[in-house]
């Protein structure tokens, strides 16, 4: 059967979104084998499927489950074809410093918001979990992200989100970063409250957010 | 009529009529141990997850602070995934415990231990000893013993992103981990039960929510092993609440089916409207705790008074309480529950 990029990247994707992580490896070693453009199976075939899947997520379609088996299929694909990429296509891509705040270890909602990022092409640095309030800041100076974001799915620890606020505001760093909040109880009020730039309700909402705040002048 | 809060908690969880809802706060994820309470009194936390003394004297500072009609036990969500080998941080004084690390990657490595032994582990005895020492003090205040729920405990100790996945790719190992974990719950609420003499046992599931799970996926997990755990409750005579987290709306057919003698939710749960598709449901809630955080005491009286309006069964708090909430807003919600007596005897 002749393959074409056209053919196989429109297979990368249904792969992804039919959460076959073994298919979708192959048809990326098939890619490379073939000498097709990796980054346009990339676009088109795994980050087209994350994206297809994400819209059955947002339709209640997909869940956690399913989104996170998409994900895997995703990464399983680009672990093949990343090495392949030709230096000369890495674009310079806007940075995003994500994690849970300190106190807290639930780590799902913040994971999917990530993936998510990927695939939309931003480049996230995930600091993980339980993550004082300093190094939110620290790391954001130093990788020169434009987002910062933070998740909670703990009551209890909330207030560590306002503590990342404030200590922008304490080094009048607050004008360079936009912040993000999300998880569980967070609410846009309660983001209203602390002086976060943006509250999004599930991972392809954050996105969205995110692609708004980045192209809102600073 | 005027009714003990025990007999009126018990009364309305068997469906029978009442003076006024009772206002309650579970304990466990739900529970109301402030910060300013703590303080007030220097019975605290982290201490009191280790000691009955200290966990039963919180548990009582709570209830006479607060106004709430019952005592909950206890203050966190830890005790069953540590007995099944999680590593625990107890937190501080202001930040409940949390997971550190869960021991296993996967459901296949899960190793089945045996949960008669695990329940006389860890921190189980210290909570059903705080029940049993509450209990003896207070024949006419109900004691809700908490736990955790089958699938948070699970997600508690398999990693969870991969636990999450398994219930796709590997049903019959995700089942066999939660039969366990379902087993062990029951056989904890049985020594909370005879042992520590608590009223009424409640549980949170807050990792299998409908929004992570979709309804298929709830119906096959969290519906059965909720169940399951009711019906053994139920053999041993004490009536079961069950809290699910966020917003239900496409789990509501499963919700209908729950065995829980009252059914709480979130603050974005409209549970009028939910009782009115599901009449046999007892609701229980719903008050924001954003709200009982931060709105004035007037504007918790006005919301207190529309569940109160809107017939709500059992008037409690949606989600887990801020530690930093203070104690003048939730007594404005508990005095505004204690006031109403609208005839519905």
């Amino acid at each position: 059967m002749p393959e074409t990029l056209d053919t196989l990247a429109q297979s990368l994707s249904d792969a992804v979104v039919n959460m076959d992580e073994e298919r979708t490896r192959e048809l990326a070693i098939a890619v490379v084998d073939l000498g097709l453009n990796p980054l346009a199976a990339i676009e088109r075939g795994l980050v087209d499927g994350m994206n297809r899947a994400g819209k059955l997520f947002e339709t209640e379609e997909y869940f956690i489950p399913e989104l996170l088996l998409c994900s895997d299929a995703m990464y399983a694909g680009l672990e093949v074809l990343r090495p392949h990429l030709p230096n000369a296509s890495e674009v310079k891509k806007h940075k995003i410093v994500i994690g849970v705040v300190e106190g807290d270890t639930h780590d799902i909602g913040k994971n999917l918001v990530k993936i998510l990022l990927d695939a939309a092409g931003y480049e996230v640095v995930d600091l993980g979990r339980d993550i004082e309030p300093k190094r939110f800041v620290e790391t954001a100076i130093r990788e020169g992200a434009r987002v910062i974001a933070l998740s909670t799915l703990m009551t209890t620890t909330m207030d560590a989100m306002a503590d990342v606020v404030r200590l922008l505001a304490e080094g009048n760093l607050r004008d360079r970063f936009k912040v993000i909040v999300g998880g569980g109880p967070i609410s846009q009020a309660f983001a209203d409250r602390i002086g976060a730039d943006g509250y999004a309700a599930s991972a392809p909402a954050a996105v969205k957010l995110v692609q708004r705040l980045i192209t809102e002048p600073a | 009529m005027s009714l003990c809060p025990k007999e009126r908690l018990l009364r309305v969880l068997r469906k029978e009529s009442v003076d006024r809802p009772p206002v309650i706060c579970t304990g466990g994820m739900m529970n109301a141990a402030i910060v300013e309470i703590m303080q007030k009194t220097g019975h605290t936390l982290p201490e009191a997850h280790f000691d009955s003394g200290l966990m039963a004297e919180l548990a009582q500072d709570v209830q006479g602070h607060t106004g709430f009609e019952n005592f909950g036990v206890p203050f966190c969500m830890t005790v069953e995934a540590e007995i099944l080998g999680s590593q625990i941080d107890h937190g501080t004084l202001a930040c409940e415990p949390k997971i550190v690390r869960e021991p296993y990657p996967s459901v296949r490595d899960v190793v089945i231990g045996n949960a008669a032994a695990q329940v006389n582990s860890g921190r189980v005895q210290t909570v059903v000893d705080a029940s049993r020492r509450i209990a003896r003090a207070n024949s006419d205040v109900p004691v809700i013993a908490s736990l955790t729920g089958p699938i948070s405990t699970a997600a508690s100790v398999v990693d969870p992103m991969t636990f999450y996945k398994e219930l796709r790719k590997d049903p019959s190992g995700a089942h066999r981990v939660l039969e366990h974990v379902t087993l062990v719950l029951a056989a904890f609420a049985e020594k909370l039960i005879t042992e520590g003499g608590a009223t009424v046992i409640a549980v949170g599931d807050p990792s299998a929510t409908g929004e992570i799970l979709g309804p298929v996926m709830f119906e096959e997990y969290a519906l059965r092993y909720l169940n399951q755990l009711a019906d053994r409750i139920h053999a041993l005579g004490a009536p079961f609440i069950i809290h699910i987290c966020g917003d239900v709306k496409r789990v509501r057919p499963q919700l209908a089916q729950l065995r829980s003698d009252a059914l709480s939710t979130d603050a974005m749960v409209n549970l009028s409207a939910l009782k009115a598709e599901y009449p046999h449901l007892t609701t229980m809630g719903n008050l924001s705790t954003y709200a009982l955080q931060w709105s004035t005491p007037e504007k918790i009286t006005q919301m207190t008074e529309n569940l109160i309006r809107d017939e709500i069964d059992i008037i409690s708090p949606a989600c887990g309480l801020s530690t930093s909430t203070s104690t003048d807003r939730i007594r404005a919600m508990t005095a505004t529950v204690k006031a109403s007596r609208e005839g519905m005897a």
